[in-house]
Parts: structure tokens; C-alpha cells; sequence
């Protein structure tokens, strides 16, 4: 436990001296702003349900941003000979370095409640529907991370983590729109289970189901155990 | 040397794919003991010290540090090891405290003593100007010494030094070395370098390594002797061999004389002892005499230095 600490704190300390944190929170706080003034205004409704739905889809392709430089960077730095080499265990790298990233995310998540001050003084929203737009969104984040980081473990170059990892998620986003070529019920039913954004239009709706919080949940715990089976592997 | 050495390596081999990188290598260092691992770029020592180091494991046989199996127990064994490898491990983004703080955490140093082994290190390693600075603002010199610093902290039982002086200005690899020394003293050091001087000035034992085999095990002498007896003066002389040959080896500082003819000419070789003028005497003693065409000093160089172990003694390394 220690040690996962040790590095989450290192991680912490590095990612604020690296301006690619302040331009992911930058961007996505400006974007996610665009969206629900441009969504109210449009709507005229005291609701976050398109607002949600556009974070969604500027997160898929922000967090790579995020996750790329998480074992790149050591990679290309020389680092990796440091961390591997220290009383660390692969799954204490790897949480560490996942925590980091996702106290990135969540200081994103608390930055766009800003939006809410508005609603909640000129409107009368949903509480429970927004929270659980959150919790969406905060899962569907913590599995974009792990898949981020995953492609981070292996390469040693940043920029091909990313891309990698955002054309990944991008099309797990995009999948359920087979739905609507299959004839087949189960595959219907198959296509939808790996949509990352059919699962997360529950979430908008104000629906927290086990399903979606177990997919979520289950893709992260899969991406960050190959990352550590990976570390391990390459010794 | 004691009966359970801190570092011992078994008949160790590392291949990447088809390709052989590390052939049944077998040392040992033990407590108390320098040991100089040297070799030519490209002949393994980096390799071998990331087996030890347990940043990559061995294709077979087996890596101990302090008894424990570097293939099931690295990450245990790691508490034991202070590692500076080749490049120094350095996050520039981090001040040289908050870096040194990360590397003391991890490696279980408890929290209140953290400061006065930062302290310890950096005064060790002459850090004591840059401890506030920002990693990416230090000189060459100055991250080498940080590398050092973070692997001395703890003062681990294994020190795994992967050319500790490089970069370094020659006071400054002065300082580095009495720093190896003091704490060689308690410790195992594994000391990986290509500067024959850097060895014969500190190790107890060197370990010369070239293609990933082990030539041979020696003592800074006995590589010192080595090293003098590549120190040779080259010449071409128009000469009778045998009158040539007793004038030779009547110079002082001549040890050995090797002729052979080539294009009506003779192409001599002269062992000679390390002193600066000998080639003079040489040249004096010849060209009274004969028709000297050519005379140049070979330097020795490590590539001469491994040539001598491979030719003469082939066999000691299995005996290390």
C-alpha cells in the first residue's frame, strides 16, 4: 500500500508540471461549458442529459491525453529502469500511476458541477438524475484511463498510446450502432453490452444499473490487470 | 571472500529471441569486496547488471542478491539493492528533494528518517547546492551524483554501479570513487565500467567481460600487468633480423622482440615496459645502424587488454 502511495504521490507531483494536465482540464472544462450553454439554451430545459452525453464523448477521446505519458514516459525517460528496480510490485505501479490519472479526472468532474450552479438557481433539476449522470461518468473515466494506460505500458512512445488507445475506445463508443444492422437479438443484445455509450445513456437517464456499473467496473479491472501482466511479462 | 556471497550469479544466460546476448555467465561478490566489471560497449556488463538489478530476468540460470532468487523474489531482494544505471534515472519534472523523498519511500525508509538520509546522501554525493533545483536545470555532473544519491539511500547491502563516472570532471570522479570506496568497505559493489584505470584504482577484483562471456577473473595487478604488457613500439626497418634483434633487446625497457619479414622489409614488434621514452632509446639504438623507415607507440587500449586474456588465458574464466 505503501508503495501505490509512494507513486501516486509522484504522480501528482509530475502531472502538474507538465502542461499536458492544465491543457486536458483547460479543454474539456471549456468544452463542456460550450455544451451545456449551447444544450440549456437550446432546450430551454433545466436538464444535463445533453450535456452528459457530449462529456462522454469529449472524454473518450480527452482521457487518452491524459493516460498517455503513465509508462511511456518512464519508457522514453529512462525511468522505467528506476521503477522496476525499486521494491515495487507491477500492481503497485500500476494503481499508483491509475489513481494519479484518476484524481485528474475527478478534478475535471468537480471543475464542470460549475455548470450546475446556474440550473440549480434558474431551474429545478433532477438531483438523483444528475448524480447519476456522475457516477457514469466518473466510471466510464476510470475505464478510459485503464485502457489509456494499458496502451501507455506498451509502447514507448506517447503519441502512438494515444492514438491507440482513443481509436480503441472510440470504437467501443461507436459500437452500438450495429445494433441497428443485426438481425440476430443476441447479437443485438451482444453489440450493445460492449457500448461504452449505451451503458453511460443509462447512467444519463438517471438509471443506475448493476449492469453498466459492472461493465465498467470489469473493463478497468481488465485493462489495469494486463498492464500489470504486461510489466511482469517484459522482465 | 565469505561463504554466502551477497551477489552471486549461476551459469546465468540471457537471450532476446534467437540471439545469445549473455553466455553461462558465473561470479561472485561478497561483502566487504569492489568488484570492477569491465568491458567494451556492446559486451553485456549493462545487460548482466540489469539481471542482477532484477530489471530483467535471465533466460537461465539463476541471479541471487543476498540469497534470494532475483527470478521469485526480486521484488524482496530489490529493498537490498541501490542501482545507478547507465543513464541516471531522473524525473525532471520533480525538485532533487521531492525525487530523492520518492525513491526513500519506496524503498521502506521509515518517514521521520527520510530527511536525514536525504541529508546523508546528498552531503555524500556534494547535492547540498541543488537540493531545492529543479532535476531538469542540473548538469551532467550533477545528475550523475543524483543517480549515485538515490542508490546509496537506505544504504542498501548491493551497491550496481553501470559506469558511475561518466560525465563526471576529474575532481569530481575523485570525489565519486572515495565515495565507492568508503562504502565498499560494509557492502557488495558491482562496478561497470570501460576505464581501465577505474578499476585497477578501487576494485579488489575485477570481472572482464567481451561478446557476453566472462574471460577470466583477475586482480587490479594482474590486469595491470596485462595492461603493460600490450604497451608496444612498432617499427619497420630495413635490417639484418638476428643483429636487428640483439640491438633491440639491448634498450632498456625492451622485454620482448617479435620480427617478421614483409616486402624485403622487417616488421618488428617490441614489448616494452609503460615509461615515456622508450621509443626514443629505440629509435637512437636503431637508426645509427640500420635503415629505419617506421616507429610508432601502440597506446594500450582495452581492445589489446581482452585480446591478451583471450589469447593467454582462455581457460580462467570458467575457473571465476
Amino acid at each position: 500500500m505503501s508503495g501505490t502511495l509512494a507513486v501516486y504521490q509522484k504522480e501528482m507531483a509530475t502531472y502538474f508540471r507538465s502542461p499536458i494536465a492544465y491543457y486536458v482540464v483547460a479543454v474539456f472544462l471549456l468544452g463542456s461549458g460550450y455544451f451545456f450553454l449551447y444544450n440549456v439554451f437550446l432546450t430551454g430545459e433545466t436538464a444535463m442529459a445533453g450535456t452528459f452525453q457530449n462529456m462522454g464523448i469529449l472524454l473518450v477521446t480527452l482521457a487518452p491525453l491524459i493516460s498517455m505519458r503513465l509508462l511511456a514516459a518512464e519508457y522514453s525517460g529512462g525511468t522505467a529502469e528506476l521503477l522496476l528496480t525499486l521494491p515495487l510490485t507491477p500492481g503497485q505501479i500500476v494503481m499508483g500511476k491509475f489513481l494519479g490519472a484518476l484524481t485528474i479526472l475527478l478534478l475535471i468532474t468537480v471543475g464542470t458541477m460549475v455548470d450546475l450552479i446556474p440550473l440549480y438557481l434558474f431551474g429545478t433539476p433532477e438531483t438523483t438524475t444528475i448524480l447519476a449522470g456522475y457516477i457514469g461518468f466518473v466510471l466510464l473515466g476510470a475505464a478510459c484511463l485503464a485502457v489509456g494506460q494499458l496502451f501507455s505500458t506498451l509502447t514507448h512512445n506517447q503519441i502512438v498510446a494515444a492514438l491507440l488507445a482513443a481509436a480503441v475506445l472510440l470504437g467501443f463508443w461507436l459500437v452500438g450502432h450495429l445494433q441497428t444492422f443485426q438481425s440476430s437479438p443476441t447479437l443485438r443484445g451482444f453489440v450493445g453490452y460492449l457500448s461504452l455509450s449505451l451503458h453511460f445513456t443509462d447512467f444519463i437517464q438517471g438509471l443506475v444499473r448493476s449492469e453498466g456499473v459492472v461493465f465498467y467496473l470489469v473493463i478497468s479491472a481488465i485493462a489495469l490487470s494486463l498492464s500489470a501482466g504486461y510489466l511482469r511479462w517484459r522482465r | 571472500m565469505t561463504a554466502s556471497p551477497l551477489i552471486a550469479l549461476e551459469s546465468v544466460s540471457k537471450r532476446y529471441g534467437s540471439r545469445t546476448i549473455i553466455h553461462e555467465l558465473s561470479f561472485t561478490v561478497a561483502r566487504g569486496e569492489i568488484v570492477g566489471f569491465l568491458g567494451p560497449n556492446g559486451a553485456g556488463k549493462t545487460t548482466t547488471m540489469r539481471m542482477i538489478a532484477g530489471y530483467t530476468a535471465a533466460s537461465e540460470g539463476r541471479v541471487l542478491v543476498a540469497g534470494r532468487d532475483m527470478a521469485t523474489d526480486h521484488v524482496d531482494a530489490a529493498r537490498l539493492i541501490g542501482y545507478l544505471p547507465e543513464r541516471p534515472p531522473l524525473y525532471d519534472a520533480l525538485d532533487v528533494r521531492a525525487y530523492l523523498r520518492f525513491v526513500a519511500k519506496v524503498k521502506g525508509i521509515r518517514r521521520p528518517a527520510i530527511a536525514a538520509e536525504i541529508e546523508r546522501v546528498a552531503a555524500a554525493c556534494r547535492l547540498e547546492q541543488v537540493l531545492g533545483d529543479e532535476i531538469f536545470k542540473l548538469s551532467k555532473g550533477y545528475r550523475q551524483r543524483l543517480g549515485l544519491a538515490q542508490a546509496l539511500l537506505g544504504a542498501p547491502e548491493v551497491l550496481l554501479l553501470d559506469e558511475p563516472t561518466a560525465g563526471l570532471d576529474p575532481g569530481q570522479i575523485q570525489e565519486t570513487r572515495e565515495v565507492i570506496r568508503r562504502f565498499g568497505a560494509e557492502h557488495a559493489v558491482l562496478l561497470s565500467t570501460h576505464i581501465l584505470a577505474e578499476v585497477t584504482l578501487i576494485c579488489r577484483r575485477v570481472a572482464i567481460i567481451n561478446g557476453g562471456r566472462l574471460l577470466a577473473i583477475d586482480s587490479p595487478a594482474g590486469l595491470q600487468r596485462a595492461v603493460e604488457a600490450t604497451n608496444q613500439v612498432a617499427l619497420r626497418v630495413a635490417a639484418e633480423p638476428a643483429a636487428l634483434r640483439a640491438a633491440l633487446l639491448a634498450v632498456e625497457g625492451v622485454r620482448a622482440v617479435a620480427i617478421r619479414e614483409e616486402g624485403g622489409l622487417l616488421e618488428v614488434e617490441c614489448q616494452v615496459d609503460a615509461e615515456d621514452g622508450v621509443e626514443a632509446a629505440i629509435a637512437r639504438a636503431v637508426a645509427g645502424r640500420f635503415a629505419l623507415h617506421r616507429l610508432e607507440r601502440r597506446e594500450p587500449t582495452l581492445e589489446n587488454v581482452f585480446l591478451r586474456y583471450v589469447q593467454a588465458e582462455p581457460a580462467r574464466g570458467a575457473a571465476a
